[in-house]
Protein backbone atom coordinates (compact mmCIF):
# COMPACT_ATOMS: atom_id res chain seq x y z
CA UNK A 1 0.00 0.00 0.00
CA UNK A 2 1.42 3.38 -1.35
CA UNK A 3 1.66 6.31 2.12
CA UNK A 4 -1.12 7.90 0.70
CA UNK A 5 -3.17 5.33 0.68
CA UNK A 6 -2.17 4.83 4.08
CA UNK A 7 -2.98 7.92 5.63
CA UNK A 8 -6.58 7.57 3.83
CA UNK A 9 -7.25 4.31 5.79
CA UNK A 10 -5.94 5.70 8.71
CA UNK A 11 -8.15 8.58 8.63
CA UNK A 12 -11.21 6.52 7.77
CA UNK A 13 -10.71 4.48 10.74
CA UNK A 14 -10.74 7.91 12.74
CA UNK A 15 -13.59 8.73 11.00
CA UNK A 16 -15.12 5.56 11.70
CA UNK A 17 -14.27 5.45 15.23
CA UNK A 18 -15.85 8.86 16.24
CA UNK A 19 -19.29 8.66 14.36
CA UNK A 20 -19.53 5.30 16.03
CA UNK A 21 -19.15 6.65 19.30
CA UNK A 22 -22.54 7.95 21.27
CA UNK A 23 -23.18 11.90 21.02
CA UNK A 24 -23.36 12.47 24.46
CA UNK A 25 -21.02 15.53 24.55
CA UNK A 26 -21.37 18.16 22.38
CA UNK A 27 -19.08 21.77 21.78
CA UNK A 28 -20.69 25.00 20.40
CA UNK A 29 -19.09 25.79 17.44
CA UNK A 30 -19.08 28.55 15.21
CA UNK A 31 -20.17 28.02 11.64
CA UNK A 32 -20.77 30.41 8.94
CA UNK A 33 -24.44 29.49 7.71
CA UNK A 34 -25.58 31.20 4.76
CA UNK A 35 -28.72 33.49 5.86
CA UNK A 36 -31.04 31.95 3.51
CA UNK A 37 -29.77 28.03 4.18
CA UNK A 38 -30.24 29.29 8.30
CA UNK A 39 -33.90 30.53 7.52
CA UNK A 40 -34.94 27.48 5.43
CA UNK A 41 -33.76 24.92 8.39
CA UNK A 42 -35.50 26.87 10.91
CA UNK A 43 -38.84 26.87 8.52
CA UNK A 44 -37.96 22.93 8.29
CA UNK A 45 -38.20 22.45 12.05
CA UNK A 46 -40.75 24.79 13.36
CA UNK A 47 -43.32 24.35 10.95
CA UNK A 48 -42.95 21.55 9.02
CA UNK A 49 -41.50 19.75 11.74
CA UNK A 50 -38.77 17.59 9.99
CA UNK A 51 -36.92 17.41 12.88
CA UNK A 52 -37.25 17.92 16.39
CA UNK A 53 -34.55 21.10 16.57
CA UNK A 54 -32.28 22.98 14.10
CA UNK A 55 -29.25 21.05 16.19
CA UNK A 56 -30.39 17.56 15.21
CA UNK A 57 -31.40 18.27 11.62
CA UNK A 58 -28.08 19.70 10.76
CA UNK A 59 -26.13 16.81 12.78
CA UNK A 60 -28.24 14.24 11.06
CA UNK A 61 -26.76 15.84 7.70
CA UNK A 62 -23.56 16.11 8.27
CA UNK A 63 -24.01 12.41 9.97
CA UNK A 64 -25.52 11.10 6.74
CA UNK A 65 -23.19 12.86 4.53
CA UNK A 66 -19.56 11.68 6.38
CA UNK A 67 -21.10 8.08 6.61
CA UNK A 68 -21.52 8.21 2.79
CA UNK A 69 -18.28 10.25 2.02
CA UNK A 70 -16.92 7.64 4.28
CA UNK A 71 -18.12 4.35 2.86
CA UNK A 72 -17.18 5.93 -0.55
CA UNK A 73 -13.51 6.24 -0.38
CA UNK A 74 -13.40 2.65 1.38
CA UNK A 75 -15.10 1.19 -1.38
CA UNK A 76 -12.47 3.14 -3.76
CA UNK A 77 -9.21 1.91 -1.74
CA UNK A 78 -10.50 -1.30 -1.78
CA UNK A 79 -10.58 -1.19 -5.41
CA UNK A 80 -7.39 0.09 -5.48
CA UNK A 81 -6.11 -2.67 -3.50
CA UNK A 82 -7.95 -5.41 -5.13
CA UNK A 83 -9.23 -4.27 -8.52
CA UNK A 84 -10.85 -7.40 -9.82
CA UNK A 85 -13.78 -7.20 -7.30
CA UNK A 86 -14.90 -3.83 -8.78
CA UNK A 87 -17.84 -4.88 -9.81
CA UNK A 88 -19.68 -3.75 -13.33
CA UNK A 89 -22.49 -0.75 -13.96
CA UNK A 90 -24.27 -4.18 -15.18
CA UNK A 91 -23.58 -5.39 -12.29
CA UNK A 92 -24.57 -2.44 -10.14
CA UNK A 93 -28.07 -2.19 -12.27
CA UNK A 94 -28.29 -6.27 -11.03
CA UNK A 95 -27.80 -5.15 -7.81
CA UNK A 96 -30.19 -2.28 -7.23
CA UNK A 97 -32.88 -4.02 -9.02
CA UNK A 98 -32.40 -7.25 -5.92
CA UNK A 99 -32.25 -4.80 -3.56
CA UNK A 100 -35.62 -3.24 -4.40
CA UNK A 101 -37.18 -6.50 -5.58
CA UNK A 102 -37.73 -5.32 -9.04
CA UNK A 103 -38.85 -7.68 -11.43
CA UNK A 104 -35.72 -7.09 -13.56
CA UNK A 105 -33.48 -8.39 -11.19
CA UNK A 106 -34.71 -11.50 -12.87
CA UNK A 107 -33.65 -10.55 -16.14
CA UNK A 108 -29.65 -10.06 -15.63
CA UNK A 109 -28.93 -9.92 -19.13
CA UNK A 110 -31.14 -6.93 -20.08
CA UNK A 111 -29.58 -5.08 -17.40
CA UNK A 112 -26.22 -5.88 -18.72
CA UNK A 113 -27.15 -5.03 -22.12
CA UNK A 114 -28.37 -1.19 -21.24
CA UNK A 115 -25.32 -0.94 -18.71
CA UNK A 116 -23.13 -1.19 -21.80
CA UNK A 117 -25.47 1.26 -23.82
CA UNK A 118 -25.82 4.30 -21.37
CA UNK A 119 -22.32 4.31 -20.75
CA UNK A 120 -21.76 5.17 -24.32
CA UNK A 121 -23.43 8.54 -23.64
CA UNK A 122 -23.38 8.63 -19.74
CA UNK A 123 -20.15 7.36 -18.32
CA UNK A 124 -20.99 8.59 -15.02
CA UNK A 125 -24.35 6.47 -15.09
CA UNK A 126 -24.94 4.78 -11.62
CA UNK A 127 -27.14 1.25 -11.19
CA UNK A 128 -30.21 3.27 -10.45
CA UNK A 129 -30.12 5.02 -13.32
CA UNK A 130 -29.41 1.71 -15.80
CA UNK A 131 -31.85 -0.19 -13.91
CA UNK A 132 -34.51 3.01 -14.28
CA UNK A 133 -33.53 3.42 -18.14
CA UNK A 134 -33.99 -0.32 -18.26
CA UNK A 135 -37.40 -0.07 -17.02
CA UNK A 136 -38.35 3.07 -19.28
CA UNK A 137 -37.20 0.63 -22.57
CA UNK A 138 -39.20 -2.23 -21.51
CA UNK A 139 -42.59 0.18 -20.49
CA UNK A 140 -42.39 1.79 -23.81
CA UNK A 141 -41.38 -1.61 -25.60
CA UNK A 142 -45.11 -3.21 -23.96
CA UNK A 143 -46.89 0.18 -24.90
CA UNK B 1 -39.95 5.43 1.64
CA UNK B 2 -36.67 4.36 3.19
CA UNK B 3 -34.98 0.83 3.49
CA UNK B 4 -33.36 -1.63 5.60
CA UNK B 5 -30.87 -3.63 4.24
CA UNK B 6 -29.99 -6.52 6.53
CA UNK B 7 -26.72 -8.92 6.32
CA UNK B 8 -26.67 -12.47 7.43
CA UNK B 9 -23.87 -14.73 8.40
CA UNK B 10 -22.78 -15.74 4.70
CA UNK B 11 -22.65 -11.98 3.77
CA UNK B 12 -21.10 -10.74 6.12
CA UNK B 13 -18.37 -13.66 5.74
CA UNK B 14 -18.61 -12.85 1.99
CA UNK B 15 -17.55 -9.19 2.71
CA UNK B 16 -14.66 -9.94 4.65
CA UNK B 17 -11.81 -11.37 1.88
CA UNK B 18 -11.68 -10.53 -1.38
CA UNK B 19 -11.17 -13.94 -2.02
CA UNK B 20 -14.16 -15.71 -0.96
CA UNK B 21 -16.56 -16.05 -4.37
CA UNK B 22 -19.13 -13.93 -3.36
CA UNK B 23 -17.62 -10.84 -2.39
CA UNK B 24 -18.18 -9.08 -5.64
CA UNK B 25 -21.44 -9.56 -5.73
CA UNK B 26 -22.08 -8.17 -1.74
CA UNK B 27 -19.65 -5.36 -2.45
CA UNK B 28 -22.20 -4.61 -5.74
CA UNK B 29 -24.85 -4.05 -3.20
CA UNK B 30 -23.07 -2.61 -0.95
CA UNK B 31 -21.77 0.12 -3.88
CA UNK B 32 -25.25 0.72 -4.71
CA UNK B 33 -26.50 1.43 -1.18
CA UNK B 34 -23.53 3.52 -0.71
CA UNK B 35 -24.01 5.19 -4.05
CA UNK B 36 -28.18 6.19 -2.48
CA UNK B 37 -26.82 7.57 0.35
CA UNK B 38 -24.52 9.82 -1.33
CA UNK B 39 -28.18 10.83 -3.23
CA UNK B 40 -29.52 11.38 0.33
CA UNK B 41 -31.85 8.11 -0.60
CA UNK B 42 -33.05 6.91 3.43
CA UNK B 43 -31.04 3.50 3.11
CA UNK B 44 -29.63 2.21 5.91
CA UNK B 45 -27.47 -1.70 6.14
CA UNK B 46 -27.44 -3.43 8.99
CA UNK B 47 -26.38 -6.21 10.76
CA UNK B 48 -28.01 -8.16 13.92
CA UNK B 49 -25.41 -8.16 16.52
CA UNK B 50 -25.59 -12.38 16.54
CA UNK B 51 -24.84 -12.60 12.64
CA UNK B 52 -21.66 -10.07 13.83
CA UNK B 53 -20.85 -13.23 16.53
CA UNK B 54 -21.73 -16.03 13.52
CA UNK B 55 -19.28 -14.49 10.93
CA UNK B 56 -16.63 -13.89 13.52
CA UNK B 57 -16.87 -9.86 12.78
CA UNK B 58 -14.76 -8.36 15.63
CA UNK B 59 -14.88 -4.71 14.73
CA UNK B 60 -11.32 -3.81 17.07
CA UNK B 61 -9.70 -6.35 14.57
CA UNK B 62 -8.31 -4.73 11.46
CA UNK B 63 -8.99 -7.78 9.52
CA UNK B 64 -12.79 -6.40 9.53
CA UNK B 65 -11.32 -2.97 8.35
CA UNK B 66 -13.59 -3.04 4.98
CA UNK B 67 -16.62 -3.99 6.91
CA UNK B 68 -15.98 -1.40 10.20
CA UNK B 69 -15.71 1.37 7.21
CA UNK B 70 -18.70 0.98 5.58
CA UNK B 71 -21.70 2.79 8.00
CA UNK B 72 -22.90 -1.01 8.31
CA UNK B 73 -24.99 -0.05 11.90
CA UNK B 74 -25.01 -2.90 14.65
CA UNK B 75 -29.01 -4.12 15.23
CA UNK B 76 -28.63 -4.89 18.76
CA UNK B 77 -30.06 -7.62 20.75
CA UNK B 78 -32.14 -5.92 23.61
CA UNK B 79 -35.25 -7.73 25.36
CA UNK B 80 -37.95 -6.78 23.08
CA UNK B 81 -35.85 -8.25 20.18
CA UNK B 82 -35.05 -11.13 21.97
CA UNK B 83 -38.25 -11.85 22.99
CA UNK B 84 -39.51 -12.03 19.26
CA UNK B 85 -36.58 -14.33 18.10
CA UNK B 86 -37.66 -16.59 20.54
CA UNK B 87 -41.26 -16.48 19.47
CA UNK B 88 -39.63 -17.07 15.97
CA UNK B 89 -37.19 -19.95 17.06
CA UNK B 90 -40.49 -21.55 19.35
CA UNK B 91 -42.48 -21.12 16.05
CA UNK B 92 -40.08 -22.46 13.46
CA UNK B 93 -38.00 -25.06 15.46
CA UNK B 94 -34.42 -24.96 16.45
CA UNK B 95 -33.12 -25.38 12.78
CA UNK B 96 -33.45 -21.78 12.26
CA UNK B 97 -30.33 -20.53 14.00
CA UNK B 98 -30.56 -18.17 16.73
CA UNK B 99 -28.49 -15.55 14.59
CA UNK B 100 -31.06 -16.08 11.94
CA UNK B 101 -33.89 -15.74 14.71
CA UNK B 102 -32.53 -12.21 15.63
CA UNK B 103 -32.76 -11.02 12.07
CA UNK B 104 -35.95 -11.95 11.30
CA UNK B 105 -37.07 -10.02 14.56
CA UNK B 106 -35.00 -7.13 13.52
CA UNK B 107 -37.25 -7.19 10.27
CA UNK B 108 -40.50 -7.36 11.73
CA UNK B 109 -39.55 -4.33 14.37
CA UNK B 110 -39.04 -1.66 11.80
CA UNK B 111 -41.23 0.47 9.72
CA UNK B 112 -39.00 0.55 6.73
CA UNK B 113 -38.94 -1.72 3.66
CA UNK B 114 -36.12 -4.76 4.56
CA UNK B 115 -34.16 -6.71 1.87
CA UNK B 116 -31.79 -9.19 3.17
CA UNK B 117 -28.77 -10.46 1.85
CA UNK B 118 -28.19 -14.46 1.97
CA UNK B 119 -27.68 -17.85 1.18
CA UNK B 120 -30.30 -18.89 3.07
CA UNK B 121 -33.83 -17.89 1.49
CA UNK B 122 -36.12 -20.32 2.70
CA UNK B 123 -35.15 -19.98 6.76
CA UNK B 124 -34.63 -15.90 6.36
CA UNK B 125 -38.20 -15.82 4.44
CA UNK B 126 -39.60 -17.75 7.38
CA UNK B 127 -37.71 -16.07 10.17
CA UNK B 128 -38.71 -12.77 8.37
CA UNK B 129 -42.41 -14.00 8.49
CA UNK B 130 -44.79 -11.15 8.42
CA UNK B 131 -42.65 -8.64 7.16
CA UNK B 132 -42.35 -9.62 4.03
CA UNK B 133 -38.88 -8.73 3.12
CA UNK B 134 -37.31 -8.62 -0.06
CA UNK B 135 -34.92 -11.10 -0.42
CA UNK B 136 -31.31 -11.16 -2.13
CA UNK B 137 -29.77 -15.04 -2.94
CA UNK B 138 -26.27 -14.52 -2.52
Amino acid sequence: MQRDQKVIAAALDQVTELLSVGEDTATNTSIRFPDNLREATRIAVDVLGLAPTTTALATTALRNTLEAAAAEVALELHYAANPDVRPTLGDLAVAAAEIDGHDLAESAEILHRAAAEIVQTRPDATGDDVLLWAEAQQRAGAA
Amino acid sequence: MSRLVLLDNEAVRALSSARHPKHRKVISHLQVITTRRKRSRSTTVGVPTSVRVEAGWDRRNQAWALANRLGITDMALDQTVADVAAEIRNGLGTHISVADAHLGAVAQGVDSEVTVITNDPEDITAAAGSARATIVRI
